[in-house]
């Protein structure tokens, strides 16, 4: 009896794609049903989303400013762009600025959490304690960076002058060579507790099995945290890793409160190109041509970091 | 019983009467009391405390004294233009402002008030200098009214001049290149704090640059000329490549904000800064010692002359307003000279009217006196060039001094820095031709 029926209930699935029977009409309306019920929030995540994205796009061909409605120019905004002198200097100082600061903050993350991770005395307090730049006001932080950096009365410059390890004051914000450094060590320290925390959450999902066994197999600690710690990590690095280059390339303080794109054009960005266009010199449709031409760049920078990641999680 | 029930309220009945009661007291004296009472916002500039609270302590009279329902904020200068350009674009713009009346009115946003300026200029004696010329265009029409001018004045520590065998001021550039010099002493005190970076205060360079005979743009400011002046600008960047070879300059001044100068003469780092008497009247609130040190002068000379500009403070009403005319009164009311004797001497401005000239302020405070001058000889920002959107552009771009730190942060030459200026301020003009 056992084996008729089973063979039967082969026989219905193999026969149902052609099936034209009253489930199949039941299971199409509930497919139509649940569309239905999503067409209204789809709508409205498109309105929410789409509609801002295309409407950014669009203002780049035209030559829209404050309190005008502005006209289509066609590509006149990013000529106009793209031949500022400035240009350039930003678009390689937003690859630089954002590359370095992601790579830095993942190096330094992942070794704070790794330490916060072991049995250390006061570990509660030093897992709070970690999340203190993060949580602090970005332009306080910043303000208080410019004037450690000061060549005049910067703490820095004060403590390298006592100990007699430099002659002058080094303007370390105020030369080629050290602004852009300078403004990512800034950056570096008010974001990596992001990196840290996140990491650290996930390390502590990881079995304790994991690292006994390999223990008994002889693993080294290295061997352990290439093999077990990074691997397990490797959907939330890939998280951490997109949503910072998304917030590193679109930063803004940093810059604009450090050193202002100077000395020259040694740390402007994009985003401070769109600022001053468009809220200092009013003109929409330039900014909106800056932002268009970056995009692929960003584009570019995330689907370079999930594809690395899919490949590793592969 | 049941004439006893039907004298007694119930519960249903208490509530229904109590909520008639109520609104028929609210519509009765609420809703006329709200019609009553218009609304005004209003912009409030925000940069000096006592000078602010001045302000918007007479903006909450009025409105009381005219029933007006006032709501005020206080807007810090360098937030202004982000935020009335989120205002004009989400449609919810205040009804007077305080600030970036230009750039307002060149975008056709403001509201003609020609009547006021005549009304004021015939009944307080006419306008200081050339007020005339930031208010009137050339239509005849007027969009915003002067309350006060300001600008940089040379600003000099008179004892380190005078023990170093100097007597201020400095006639031209070069002596004061010569005095900054011999008064400084390194590392302590520098020279010259003046900014070289990518904030506005840094084109303090543009003004000396024209000094030296340079010129941005022709007579109407359309088309950019300074590659005529070529000779002008060589010189004047021979200058400055000595003002930076000289070290007077402190580390720094390349990424300096518009603060930085400030603090370091207030912080005693600087012989001579470029700066409006906001600074003086902080020494006087804070550091009286130093205020006493500190002598105030007009720009020094180049070689073509003095060119010393002035900025404004000036009130004007948005276009969308739904209360022109109450707009207007509170425009012409806060022009009064009693209030704006008490106003000015907590303030930064100079007089912009004739009947302000006569206040005590200019006569109490030595600092002042500077200001009355500029005042009245003063032209506006960008003199020589025209005020106009592009000038104001290549203002707010720094073009000027983008073009200073080519030569001494990059090392590029004069030729490749001038051409690389040129080509910007060509580019920024030929969109407002």
């Amino acid at each position: 009896m056992a084996t008729r029926e089973r063979s039967m209930a082969v026989a219905a699935a193999a026969a149902a794609p052609a099936e034209k029977g009253p489930r199949s009409i039941l299971l199409r309306r509930e497919s139509l049903q649940g569309m239905g019920l999503l067409t209204p929030a789809v709508l409205i995540l498109l309105g929410l989303v789409l509609y801002h994205f295309c409407y950014a796009i669009w203002l780049g061909f035209t030559d829209k400013a404050v309190g005008s409605p502005g006209r289509f120019v066609g590509l006149a905004n990013f000529r106009y762009v793209l031949a500022w002198p400035q240009f350039s200097a930003a678009l390689v100082n937003t690859a630089v600025f954002t590359v370095s600061a992601v790579a830095i903050k993942f190096v330094l993350g992942m070794a704070v959490a790794v330490v916060l991770n072991q049995k250390i005395r006061g570990r509660n307090f030093f897992r709070a304690f970690l999340l203190l730049p993060w949580v602090m006001p970005a332009f306080v932080v910043y303000l208080v960076w410019r004037w450690l950096y000061d060549p005049l009365s910067g703490l820095i410059n004060y403590a390298l002058l006592d100990l007699g390890l430099v002659a002058s004051p080094i303007a370390f914000l105020s030369e080629r060579s050290t602004a852009m450094a300078s403004v990512v060590v800034a950056h570096v320290w008010r974001a990596f507790p992001f990196f840290a925390i996140s990491f650290l959450a996930g390390m502590q999902t990881i079995s304790q099995e994991l690292y006994d066994s390999a223990e008994v197999d002889g693993a080294s600690r290295w061997q352990q945290f290439r093999h077990i710690t990074v691997p397990s990590l490797y959907h939330i690095i890939g998280v951490v890793l997109m949503l910072s280059t998304i917030w590193t390339a679109n930063a803004f303080e940093p810059i604009y409160l450090l050193t202002g794109g100077g000395p020259s054009d040694a740390t402007v960005v994009y985003t401070l190109l769109a600022y001053l266009m468009g809220m200092v010199n009013l003109r929409l449709g330039e900014a909106a041509a800056v932002s268009t031409l970056f995009l692929p760049l960003l584009l570019g920078l995330i689907l370079v970091v999930t594809a690395l990641l899919q490949r590793k999680t592969q | 019983m049941a004439p006893e029930t039907s004298a007694r309220t119930t519960r249903r009945q208490f509530l229904a009467s109590t909520a008639l009661a109520t609104g028929a007291a609210t519509f009765s004296f609420a809703a006329p009391a709200v019609a009553q009472r218009p609304k005004l916002i209003y912009w409030c500039y925000q940069f000096l405390k006592e000078s602010d609270d001045a302000r918007a302590n007479f903006a909450r009279e009025w409105a009381k004294k005219n029933n007006v329902d006032l709501q005020i904020t206080m807007v810090p200068l360098k937030e202004f233009l982000p935020k009335i350009t989120a205002a004009i674009e989400a449609k919810a713009t205040p009804d007077i402002v305080e600030s970036n009346a230009v750039e307002l009115r060149g975008r056709g946003q403001l509201l003609d008030v020609t009547d006021i300026y005549r009304r004021l200029e015939k009944t307080y004696g006419g306008w200081v200098g050339n007020a005339h010329k930031f208010m009137l265009e050339p239509d005849g029409r007027v969009h915003h009214i002067l309350y006060g001018f300001q600008g940089f004045m040379l600003i000099a520590r008179d004892d380190l001049l005078r023990d170093a065998g100097l007597k201020p001021p400095p006639a031209t550039w070069v002596e004061l290149l010569e005095h900054a010099k011999k008064a400084q002493k390194l590392p302590r005190v520098y020279g010259l704090g003046i900014p070289v970076s990518n904030q506005t205060d840094s084109q303090v360079w543009e003004d000396m640059m024209k000094s030296y005979g340079a010129r941005l743009a022709d007579d109407v400011g359309k088309r950019v000329i300074l590659g005529d002046h070529k000779r002008e600008v060589w010189e004047f960047l021979d200058y400055f490549t000595e003002v930076w070879k000289a070290g007077v300059l402190p580390p720094g001044v390349a990424t300096w904000d518009n603060t930085m100068n400030n603090s370091t003469y207030q912080s005693g780092k600087a012989v001579f800064i470029l700066n409006p008497i906001t600074l003086s009247l902080w020494l006087e609130a804070n550091n009286p010692e130093l205020l006493a040190k500190t002598g105030h002068y007009t720009y020094p000379r180049g070689p073509k002359g003095l060119i010393h500009p002035v900025t404004f403070g000036s009130r004007s009403i948005l276009k969308y307003t739904k209360v022109p005319e109450l707009a207007k009164q509170f425009l012409w009311e806060s022009m009064e000279p009693g209030k704006m004797d008490r106003e000015l001497s907590v303030s930064q401005w100079g007089p912009a009217l004739k009947a302000y000239l006569s206040f005590d302020v200019w006569k109490k405070k030595p600092f002042m006196k500077g200001l009355v001058e500029m005042s009245l000889r003063g032209e506006p920002q960008g003199w020589p060039d025209v005020f106009n959107d592009a000038w104001r552009e290549q203002f707010t771009n720094t073009t000027i001094s983008r073009m200073l730190q080519r030569l001494v942060i990059d090392h590029w030459s004069r030729d490749k820095a001038f051409v690389e200026t040129l080509d910007a301020l060509n580019r920024i003009y030929a969109k407002y031709v």
